[in-house]
């Protein structure tokens, strides 16, 4: 955990901005350290790690945001930095409308550490990459036409230190753990993947090794390989019907991620995002009442919950974490919140900014935005209740408008259903609709049994851009009525 | 102050990290950057960042094993900890077959320098009296205003004990400006090395100009419809396919010019990749330090080559072209100064050589939908126009596409003669990508359902 010299040069800065004339400053110091490794193909691909450690100073001066940052640790530089962001933030000044205001928040004195079973910085390197050279052996072996097989993992550990002009001091560490596995197949004018856990890149918690272990990934990697390499010859997902659909937990949670949560953003509700990200359709004259879906639909902001990406014990403005609804009973009711954008809603924040690295400006990231369970049983009760339909698992593709409500999702694989039970497996399933009325058209949601905490380690958002952790619990949900099949 | 660490620090840097390296062989990449970003939006500054970072990145090799460490600590003591780390994490790896060595030194020509010291210099209040009259402009037109101002300084230096060493040093400035109405908006990008050079006043009225146009859009039916592309929508096709002509994309089965090279994939187009193009973003090298050749990817419509990195080229037993991004498993290579080669229409004789379609500004959240069939699915965003008898009709409402890219181009109909230049974000930690493209008609373009606004 970072402590005193970090601490002092913090102190240092902040009586420099202040006697530059900053109304407000803080300063935020982390230390981040990465390893990623990636099995190919039978072989150890790459092992990349990486340590940085920096800081950097935000401060309000005349009115007005400043930004600065540098990975150099000295008194001098600590000077420099502060200086130089209340310069930057009187540069703002110039088209300023009216003064930042922020919303109160209690300073805190405080530490936070994610609870890990099996910290894995302490393991053997070897040890690690065995999970990696095992699953990708599986596959092959299951399946020697592949053309690509893939197994990787991610351990993240982050130090960070937040001190404010305000008196709030909150050291905090945590920790991260992602891993995955691929199988892709390719013939006949097809190429098609399977990934397990989740999709794309990893699916990731804060935790520590136990999560990359809870996968199983040999006993699941054949199964992955046999479905990559089935689906070059399975039936195509019909085109232009409309009918009704299962998702995966975690195709769900992607659908949450693009759907819900960017639009309950309170930046982009207020038109701070609108040329890069975007704005949102859940603007604030909705909130305590725009039906966002059915009653089915109930979606939380909670980054209290264990294991989570958004976990922790304090955003990166000194807030402390915290639970609440987006979503109730079908009904929006709340948005992701810095100190600034609730201010101009007149409440204060739920603690929702956090920054990539030292190097970039914190800004409202969703933290653990999750639908919760309902009622509806196992994905195979569900299924049981379905007539006819598609089950969509593990996404392939997704794309949303810049308000949110335009989308398309592709998974990678997907089944009939017929009269209650599975049948043949479908290639390049799509569905695509209008947020609200897609969230409206949910008449179940599995129950807890089936809810899992996803992570996705590759938000992107900002100029410059910014890469955010953000966590998606899910239980797969049955919509009626939807658009599929989009493919020409 | 300067902010450039210079070539003689970066090199001591790099011998420094070789030096303390323990293996068969090592290499030493080390990007700086400082970088300033205004945003505005609701025509004011709200998020002004100035940062200066540095890193290096030591790749160690003993026999076929390897480790790749990353630090941003440059002191002695950093660099020794990341070298010790490296080479402890390189004796730890498990053998991979498939790696073929760290690539030596091939000599370099020289390519325009792509540093210009005014943007180097830029002060916070310039870039906030540019920020200001991007604001100004748009108010003065009823409208308000998001986007930025930017200027970047990079280096990247790349040595190894097989004798490389390339250094380059880069400026960038970027103004961005979005120009909203009550009901429309529009948006224009301007780019150049030299922030005394940057079109301020040219984006703000193109933005302007077009929101004031693109006010109460209507509904259009989707459905296939001929399009104008402006160049930014124009980049996006040009950057999906210029990712799949690379060795590895064709290693991997997913690029659509596999077994189709010398056979005609699109239109009478042609793309190529550049390095040396003193209009776009010049470097004469990849990220291995490797000489980077100028490659003709797509010739009148035929697949011509893709490029490669060192790993790939020695996997698939071709000849390296010098496109390594930094050495990963998913995208080791990808052309990096791409151009999509002028045509000799204007843009205004594009739009009126058109009897019945679409007039597209950009293109907004991009994803694959099939890479093979290099089918994408995306919006339109920020000024979408009906064009009716050769004339900008009215303004349309926003659809989703879903298109195969390559498919759009074999329906190339003109070609615009000016070519503007476009800077993606940092990719790996550096601006490492420019293209060069025009405006574009289009016989068809697949728009499969729209939205509300």
């Amino acid at each position: 955990m970072l402590g005193s010299v970090e601490r002092d040069l913090a102190h240092r800065a902040l009586d420099t901005a202040r006697s530059r004339g900053a109304s407000y400053a803080d300063v935020r110091f982390v230390r981040r350290a990465v390893e990623d490794a990636v099995v190919k193909n039978g072989h150890l691909d790459s092992v990349d790690r990486s340590e940085i450690f920096g800081f950097s100073v935000r401060a309000i001066a005349d009115g007005a945001w400043g930004f600065a940052a540098s990975p150099i640790l000295t008194a001098a530089e600590a000077d420099r930095v502060a200086a130089l962001a209340v310069e930057v933030a009187r540069a703002s000044a110039i088209t300023k409308r009216e003064d930042a205001r922020l919303a109160p928040v209690k300073p805190a004195t405080a530490t936070y550490t994610t609870p890990i079973e099996i910290d894995p910085w302490k393991m053997r390197f070897e040890d690690r990459v065995k999970l990696l050279i095992d699953a990708d052996a599986a596959m092959k072996h299951a399946q020697p036409s592949l053309r690509t097989t893939r197994a990787s993992y991610e351990i993240w550990r982050e130090e960070k230190l937040f001190v404010s002009s305000e008196g709030a001091d909150i050291a905090q560490t945590l920790y991260e753990t992602g891993a995955s596995i691929a199988a892709e197949s390719v013939g006949d004018g097809e190429q098609q993947i399977r990934t397990y856990p989740g999709s794309g890149g990893r699916s990731q918690n804060t935790a520590g090794w136990e999560y990359a272990l809870k996968w199983d990934f040999v006993q699941n990697a054949p199964r992955i390989a046999d479905e990559a390499v089935a689906l070059l010859t399975a039936k195509q997902c019909p085109q232009d019907i409309r009918t009704s659909i299962i998702l995966s937990s975690n195709q769900l949670m992607l659908q949450c991620h693009e759907s819900c949560g960017h639009p309950i953003e309170l930046d982009r509700a207020l038109g701070t995002e609108a040329a890069f990200a975007g704005t949102s359709f859940l603007t604030p004259d909705r909130l305590g009442s725009f039906r966002y879906g059915s009653e089915h639909v109930n979606i939380a902001i909670d980054s209290t919950r264990k294991g989570g990406l958004g976990t922790f014990g304090y955003d990166d403005e000194g807030v402390p974490a915290s639970e609440g609804w987006a979503v109730k009973d079908g009904i929006f009711v709340g948005y992701l919140m810095s100190r600034e954008t609730a201010a101009a809603l007149g409440t204060v924040s739920n603690g929702t900014v956090r920054a990539d690295g030292w190097s970039r400006l914190p800004m409202i990231r969703m933290t653990n935005v999750s639908v919760m369970p309902g009622s509806a049983g196992s994905l195979e009760d569900l299924i049981a209740d379905t007539d006819d339909g598609i089950y969509m698992d593990t996404n392939r593709s997704w794309s949303i408008d810049d308000k949110r409500l335009n989308f398309q999702f592709g998974t990678q694989i997907g089944w009939e259903i017929k009269n209650g039970k599975r049948g043949a497996m479908l290639r390049n399933p799509t569905y695509t609709g209008i947020t609200p009325e897609f969230w409206g058209s949910c008449d179940a949601v599995c129950s807890e049994s089936e809810w899992t905490m996803w992570g996705t380690p590759n938000c992107g958002k900002g100029q410059p851009g910014q890469v955010g952790h953000t966590g998606h619990g899910a239980a797969p949900a049955r919509f009626r009525n939807v658009q599929v099949g989009v493919v020409k | 102050m300067t902010v450039l660490f210079g070539e003689r620090e970066l090199r001591a840097i790099c011998d420094k990290a070789l030096k303390a390296s323990e293996g068969d062989s090592a290499e030493a990449v080390v990007v700086t950057r400082n970088a300033a970003l205004t945003r505005f939006a609701n025509a004011a500054i709200h998020q002004n960042v100035v940062s200066r970072e540095a890193e290096l990145r030591l790749r160690v090799v003993r026999g076929t094993r390897v480790a790749t460490v990353t630090t941003d600590r440059l002191d002695d003591e950093g660099i020794r900890r990341a070298a010790k780390d490296a080479s402890d994490l390189a004796r730890s790896t498990p053998e991979n077959p498939t790696f073929g060595g760290l690539p030596s030194d091939r000599g370099l020509r020289p390519a325009p320098s792509a540093y210009v010291e005014r943007t180097a210099q830029a002060t916070p209040l310039d870039r906030a009296r540019a920020a200001k009259q991007l604001c100004d402009a748009a108010r003065a037109a009823s409208l308000t205003a998001a986007g930025y101002v930017s200027t970047s300084v990079q280096e990247l230096a790349i040595a190894s004990s097989l004798g490389v060493w390339a250094y380059a040093p880069a400026t960038t400035s970027d103004a961005e400006l979005a120009a909203i109405g009550d009901a429309g908006s529009a948006f224009a990008q301007r780019i150049a090395l030299d922030f005394g050079a940057l079109d301020v006043a040219g984006c703000a009225r193109e933005a302007v100009e077009k929101a004031k146009a693109a006010q109460k859009p209507r509904d259009l039916a989707p459905g296939a419809h001929e399009v104008v592309l402006e160049p930014y929508a124009v980049r996006d096709i040009v950057s999906f396919l210029g990712g799949q002509l690379t060795g590895n994309s064709v290693e991997e089965g997913r690029s659509f010019v596999i077994g189709k090279l010398g056979t005609k994939v699109t239109g009478d187009i042609t793309i190529v990749d550049d390095p040396f193009d003193p209009n776009g973003l010049p470097r004469a090298f990849d990220l291995e330090g490797q000489p980077s050749e100028r490659v003709t990817l797509i010739e009148h419509g035929i697949a011509r080559a893709v490029v490669y990195d060192s790993g790939t080229a020695y996997r698939t037993k071709q000849r390296n072209t010098g496109h390594a991004l930094p050495a990963n498993p998913f995208q080791p290579a990808a052309p990096m100064h791409l151009r999509l080669e002028p045509g000799d229409r204007t843009r205004e004789q594009l739009i009126r050589d058109t009897k019945k379609g679409v007039l597209v500004t950009r293109f907004w959240y991009t994803r694959w939908v099939h890479q093979l069939r290099t089918i994408v699915t995306g919006m339109t965003r920020d000024g979408t126009f009906a064009i009716v008898d050769g004339e900008i009709a009215y303004p349309v409402k926003n659809f989703r596409f879903t298109q195969s890219y390559h498919d759009a181009l074999g329906g190339t109909l003109g070609i615009g003669s000016e070519l503007a230049l476009l800077v993606p974000g940092e990719q790996f930690g550096l601006q490492v990508s420019s293209y060069r493209v025009p405006a574009l008609r289009l016989a068809s373009f697949n728009f499969t359902g729209a939205t509300q606004y």
